[in-house]
């Protein structure tokens, strides 16, 4: 055998590997749902790509398993529409380049014939697989990003039943208008966000909600992501000292972000996070002894489970596997998937136009999911507008939701440095 | 902006540049006694912060106290790589420079994999050390301690890099340079001087990277944050040259801050690579390289 034969003959290899899994699937028998999950797997937000995994498998458990829950999915074992059909998750690592995200959806359509896809955290990347997905006609269940410019494309196979970046600010703003009826003072803003469509969308929201309820912008500062130091933008917030800072960054930024303003002996008066960086638990385990008192927006919040025990015991299936709790990130993709999966057994088929049908006529109540949603319903963008975000605060051991009103469990400490 | 503010960008700007002058002689060290560009780098340092992270956590003693034994490790993980892997990339008589590249950037996403696999992605950060957290308050200037301490380690570093280059090693290692064949016949051993330039380069890496440790977060991407900068520093600077390796960082950190200060923030590694492309125009081979 020469080199170009044994080249040749290993490039076969994988062939005869896909055609003896494919006549073992069919050998078995058993019905199955392939399902595309797309997360940074590597690179600097691996972390979260790992949580999704776990919140996937979770949310995998209780779709094929049988679990006295009062969510969609869980009492049955498997997909009763699909003949208790089991979901089968299939990863993929877009490393957070949308390039990467683009190949890995494409690869997931034709190659591992994937019913739906879920994903992809970065807004980036949930751009680029959301017109894959729209070419191919396969549901793209958005579970985690949070750009309102995602939904405009006026996609069909795009649904996102967690809140968007207007909704998320649209509830800081309103906290601020409520804080200043009770007479506290909160006159200018800062923003400071990243430079990819997560921080970019998230400013221009903040922006002109700023300017609609007469906030002054005191500073708008845009920063590389994953820098080697941000001295010179904390110089910036500091000498500009606005009433509440306001950041949209990732992790790595946000652990940066703080650790340098206590460098530079600055103290936000006030800190209010389009999340993300700043509703993950090692962003606290680093530095949460300078966020006391640091509020976020979320989609979730653990207090609930004491209105819906089975939160708590979802919350416990997941840590088995994480040895930590659900958060902002990790409830949004665990519910994404169940509500996928709903969708999937009402449509009794695989098939992607079937499937979006179904998407569309989703409608389930608040109280049949773990998050402080009103309904999960989707309108004509694929968004649900009943997402109800919440605010929460970091008192330094936990988090306590402290907006809106009705679900808030303790008043805001407000300023948080005085 | 006031001057106040401004003085206090162009300090942090200075101490920064001083750290990152430090992350890259290692690599312009290497580069000027073989002609190797050592692409896994930012590795390097990677490896001494989660190793200063482990030893602290480990012993619990102070990153300080830690530091010298880091700074061992990191020569023998150095010299190691030299003698399992360069040495065998500069065997080859086509392509060397490729072939080179090429190895050590695949130790490079070999290191990262590994890093991922055994340490996880989780970000790591040191919680309490005795500079950690405190910082330098002169007159309305905030200077972090760990960054004063950052600046100082790298300065006595050059010193001592300086003082080397006057023994008999360090002549070694210069005519190692000038000609690797022409050694051999004086009874110096060509791999045993390469191998200790790894090591070297791999230790004074190691250094920053205990000084890192204190103050950045820990990930097995962090690499490639700092890596790009002590490329660019180092062409800049002009491949080889050890003082260069010091002015060229001193300038980035400057250019960095000081085009974070006029433009948006979002442009200011835009700035140092400006500057490079000048330079190159004028003196290709770098500030202090030679022509």
């Amino acid at each position: 055998m020469n080199r170009r034969e044994l080249l040749l003959a290993a490039s076969a290899l994988p062939l005869v590997g896909l055609a003896g899994s494919a006549s073992r699937a069919f050998a078995q028998g058993a019905p199955e749902v392939v399902i595309g999950v797309l997360y940074a797997m590597s690179g600097p937000s691996a972390q979260v790509g790992i949580d999704a995994r776990h919140a996937f498998e979770t949310a995998a458990e209780i779709i094929n398993g049988s679990f006295d829950f009062d969510m969609p999915t869980a009492k049955a074992a498997g997909l009763q529409g699909l003949g208790g059909a089991k979901v089968r998750l299939v990863y993929a690592d877009h490393q957070s380049d949308p390039q990467k995200g683009r190949a890995e959806a494409e690869r997931l359509i034709t190659q591992d014939k994937v019913t739906a896809l879920i994903g992809c955290y970065q807004s980036a990347v949930s751009s680029t697989v959301s017109a894959v997905a729209e070419r191919y006609g396969v549901p793209f269940l958005c579970a985690d990003s949070s750009s309102p410019s995602l939904q405009r494309k006026k996609l069909k196979f795009f649904f996102r039943p967690a809140a968007q970046d207007e909704m998320f600010s649209a509830a800081m703003f309103d906290f601020f208008d409520a804080q200043k009826k009770k007479g506290k003072k909160i006159e200018s803003v800062g923003l400071f966000y990243e430079d990819t469509i997560f921080g970019v969308d998230s400013s221009n929201v903040q922006r002109k909600l700023a300017a609609e309820r007469g906030y002054k912008i005191a500073a708008d500062i845009k920063y590389k992501s994953n820098s080697p130091s941000l001295s010179a933008e904390v110089q910036q917030l500091k000498s500009a000292d606005p009433d509440v800072l306001m950041p949209s960054t990732y992790t790595t930024d946000a652990i940066l972000l703080v650790k340098t303003m206590a460098e530079l002996g600055y103290k936000p008066r006030n800190l209010v996070a389009q999340a993300s960086g700043f509703s993950e638990q090692v962003t606290f385990d680093a530095v949460g002894d300078k966020l006391i008192g640091a509020i976020s927006r979320a989609s979730f919040s653990l207090d609930l489970a004491a209105k819906r025990p089975f939160i708590g015991k979802v919350n416990e299936m997941y840590k088995a596997r994480s040895s930590r709790d659900l958060n902002d990130n990790s409830s949004r993709e665990l519910m994404g998937l169940i509500i996928l999966a709903d969708a999937i057994d009402r449509a009794k088929a695989t098939d992607g136009a079937k499937i979006r049908d179904a998407l569309v006529a989703t409608d389930i109540p608040g109280t049949r999911t773990i998050m402080p949603w009103a309904r999960v319903h989707f309108n004509e963008e694929g968004q649900n507008p009943d997402a109800s975000p919440v605010l929460l605060q970091y008192t330094g051991s936990k988090f306590v939701t402290i907006f809106p009103e009705d679900v808030a469990i303790a008043a805001a400490i407000w300023p948080m440095n005085g | 902006m006031t001057a106040q503010a401004l003085i206090q960008v162009l300090a942090s700007g200075l101490l920064m540049g001083l750290i990152y002058a430090l992350i890259a002689v290692g690599l312009s060290l290497i580069f000027g006694l073989m002609d190797v560009v050592n692409f896994a780098h930012g590795e390097f340092l990677m490896i001494a912060m989660y190793a200063t992270f482990g030893l602290v956590l480990w012993t619990t003693l102070d990153p300080i106290v830690v530091a010298p034994l880091v700074v061992g490790l990191m020569f023998c993980v150095g010299a190691f790589v030299y003698v399992a892997v360069v040495r065998y990339a500069m065997r080859t008589k086509a392509n060397a420079g490729m072939v080179q590249i090429f190895s050590t950037f695949g130790l490079a996403i070999l290191i990262q994999g590994g890093a991922q696999y055994f340490f996880t992605p989780d970000y790591r950060s040191i919680k309490t050390s005795w500079l950690g957290g405190h910082t330098l308050e002169l007159g309305g200037i905030f200077l972090p301690w760990p960054q004063i301490y950052g600046g100082l380690i790298s300065i006595a570093a050059f010193a001592a890099l300086s003082l080397i280059s006057r023994t008999d090693f360090g002549k070694a290692l210069e005519a190692t340079r000038e000609d690797q064949g022409a050694v051999a016949l004086v009874g110096i051993d060509r791999n045993k001087v390469f191998a200790i330039g790894w090591g070297l380069g791999a230790a004074l890496v190691g250094l920053a990277g205990t000084v890192l440790a204190i103050f950045y977060y820990i990930h097995p991407q962090v690499g490639a944050t700092f890596g790009t900068i002590a490329y660019v520093t180092v062409a800049l600077g002009g491949f080889g040259s050890v003082f260069g390796a010091l002015v060229a960082g001193v300038i980035v950190g400057l250019v960095e801050a000081i085009t974070a200060l006029i433009l948006p923030p979002t442009m200011k590694a835009v700035g140092i690579f400006a500057l490079y492309l000048a330079v190159v125009f004028f003196r290709p081979s770098g500030l202090f390289g030679k022509l």
